[in-house]
């Protein structure tokens, strides 16, 4: 594990005693779609989820961890990502499309669509991450973390942990439900011991998804994540009436099955499926 | 729990690491704040001084800075009150009543912006000269005033010395650019980290009261949903801090009024529509902070709800206010707006954590109060 920290000017490395193979630079590429259409805050796309909803973005945020490269063999190689200070943390980053304007006013300015870092030299045909914070990083004071975690739109206090996914999407707007579809996705059933203790091992529900290409080209392909195709089969106008809004991660959440499944997580009783919402698309 | 400590001495040890990338700023300063809380972002042209900080609350307490000399900065935010004024809106120098009920100051400087709804007032320093020189509603009526405000200043000998020694590059200049960056500078010291929640968190597991505990975890749960915009270091999803990338942004509609059907507000104040002309924005209010809430009665931008649990029972229980009136809950609330169900021991919970939230150290912190009350230094 390689870990650098900039102090003052003064760049301290920690490096491994031996002589360092040589490495290669990586830049993987996400691109986000409705439908094939390019995502963007304040256009309105029709058609998605089970009642054909007519709906505009409000937010589309989610963490990608563990991120590695596979080799011809198959063998996993880790990605070592360059530690910014905003989008990447240790091995963790922050997939942002949102602006920040028009529907998607409460975001914030920034956006991401790339993952970089650094892989032993070699050749590499395949792709490999984790949709999730991991464990480790995932109830850790949220107030205080480090960027990217102290993202506020990504505190996920009900379960003393982060969003993994933030999808949010404005609906007609209707007087008997509130006006949109929130969908969360994090780890669930995380045993605490009481108001404001942490959990101290893994939650019942990890809920991260692991999105698998075995063939995938980092320098020209790219990472399609499609919200029609994570909310297709969701009644986005008239969502199963518990007590929360949109999916929340919740056992028994009717609204929760079908994008569960699309991102291939087990489910109140349903067994863990391969993933549907990320596909491998050219870059353009 | 060493497991824990370790992670909160990583996450700990990644800010500051991060903290010295931006530029320094302050690097002298001391801010009166625990070592855990993350440092407030401070303008690159207003860099934070002693200096300032004690100029700067002699002006917020200075009369001199309204029209008829009737009233201070301190006038709608008192700070026993946590810097708000227990009106529902108050009344500027002319009597005539403003629209918009006294935002609390409680750890403003950790704000992405200001005011109940202008995404356009991104300091301190620009919020100030709102108070002092609007028209509608008129504030404190300085318009058309500042040569004899600065001449009256001037005038003093004590503000010439303070001036000097806060100004020292403008050769202690006194200008609405130099008063506006004291007193932004005061109001970013009036930092509240001592509630008993921040107690317990920090390992006092007795400065919760049960009930309290029990209101903490319905008001983080998915039941109420409080916690979507109440959330972060100071509840509230607005918020920028050393370390943060970019600052965030929150401002909702919370369903308070459907004055036509179709969510319409008061004709007088539509929130942030006002400002971005957008339909999409009626009646959207930046979320306020909850620290020390049960100082700040009464409650919402317009100050139209007495107390914390008319808030809970009367508003956010009932989808919003508008919910109970013929024309139904607004179809512009924000999403998270979905109404519940409390027992009335439930809603005596959320209160009870609601009150952990005030901070006697901060309503009580001599070095906040008024410099002219006390003849010592």
């Amino acid at each position: 594990m390689k870990a650098r920290f900039i102090v003052s000017g003064v760049v301290f490395a920690v490096v491994p005693c031996v002589a360092q193979p040589p490495v290669q630079k990586v830049r993987i590429v996400f691109n986000a779609q409705v439908a094939g259409r390019p995502f963007a805050c304040g256009a309105t796309y029709d058609n998605v989820g089970s009642s054909h909803a007519q709906v505009t973005p409000l937010d589309l945020r989610f963490f990608v961890s563990h991120t590695e490269l596979l080799t011809p063999d198959g063998a996993a190689v880790a990605l070592s990502l360059d530690q910014d200070g905003i989008w990447q943390y240790r091995n963790l980053a922050l997939l942002d499309f949102e602006d920040g304007t028009a529907s998607c006013l409460n975001g914030n300015a920034g956006i991401n669509n790339q993952i970089l870092g650094t892989v032993p030299a070699g050749r590499y045909t395949g792709l490999r991450f984790q949709l999730g914070v991991p464990f480790e990083l995932d109830h850790i004071p949220a107030a205080t973390a480090p960027s990217p975690l102290n993202t506020t739109a990504m505190f996920w206090s009900w379960q003393d942990g982060f969003k993994f996914l933030r999808v949010e999407v404005a609906t007609v707007a209707s007087s008997h439900h509130a006006n949109g579809f929130p969908l969360h996705v994090g780890s669930t059933g995380c045993a605490v011991l009481g108001f404001g203790d942490a959990p101290a091992e893994e939650c019942a529900h990890p809920n991260r998804a692991t999105v698998y290409f075995r063939i995938f080209d980092v320098d020209h392909d790219t990472v399609v994540f499609d919200l029609a195709r994570l909310l297709a089969g969701v009644d986005l106008e008239s969502p199963s009436p518990v007590h929360s809004p949109g999916c929340m991660s919740f056992s028994g959440a009717a609204a929760c099955v079908a994008p569960m499944r699309a991102l291939g997580l087990p489910f109140d009783g349903a067994p863990a499926t391969e993933q549907s919402v990320f596909t491998r698309g050219a870059r353009h | 729990m060493t497991l824990r400590r370790t992670f909160r001495a990583l996450a700990a040890f990644g800010s500051l690491a991060f903290i010295t990338l931006l530029p320094a700023g302050s690097p002298d300063f001391k801010w009166p704040k625990p070592e855990w809380v993350p440092v407030p972002v401070v303008p690159e042209d207003n860099p934070i001084t002693d200096a300032k900080v004690q100029l700067g609350r002699y002006l917020f307490y200075d009369q001199r800075l309204s029209r008829d000399g009737s009233m201070s900065c301190a006038t709608c935010h008192q700070q026993a009150r946590g810097f708000t004024d227990g009106q529902p809106v108050h009344a500027g120098v002319d009597g005539s009543l403003g629209i918009r009920n006294a935002m609390a100051l409680t750890n403003v400087g950790f704000l992405s912006s200001f005011t109940w709804a202008n995404p356009k007032v991104t300091t301190l320093e620009k919020q100030v000269m709102i108070p002092l020189f609007s028209d509608h509603p008129l504030e404190m009526g300085m318009q058309g005033r500042e040569k004899q405000l600065i001449e009256e200043l001037g005038r003093d000998d004590s503000y010439r010395q303070m001036f000097t020694e806060a100004f020292p590059t403008q050769k202690g200049e006194i200008s609405l650019d130099t008063i506006a960056k004291a007193i932004a500078c005061f109001e970013r010291t009036l930092l509240s980290f001592n509630s008993p929640y921040d107690r317990f968190l920090r390992g006092d597991k007795d400065a919760l009261s049960a009930s309290a505990r029990r209101g903490g975890s319905l008001f983080f749960g998915e039941r109420l949903e409080c916690y979507h915009c109440h959330g972060g270091l100071n509840f509230t999803d607005n918020n920028i801090q050393q370390g943060q990338a970019f600052p965030e942004y929150g401002f909702h509609n919370t369903g308070l009024y459907n004055e036509d059907g179709n969510g319409a507000y008061k004709k007088w104040d539509h929130g942030l529509r006002d400002v971005t002309d957008r339909a999409d924005d009626e009646g959207r209010f930046r979320t306020p902070t909850l620290r020390n809430v049960a100082l700040s009665a009464p409650y919402m931008h317009d100050g139209s709800i007495a107390t914390l649990e008319d808030v809970v029972r009367k508003h956010y229980a009932l989808m919003g206010r508008a919910g109970s009136t013929p024309d139904g809950p607004s179809p512009l609330r924000d999403q998270y707006v979905i109404g519940f169900n409390l027992a009335d021991s439930e809603v005596e919970d959320v209160v009870a954590f609601l009150n952990s939230l005030t901070d006697e150290d901060f309503i009580r912190n001599p070095s906040f109060s008024d410099p002219r009350t006390k003849k010592s230094k």
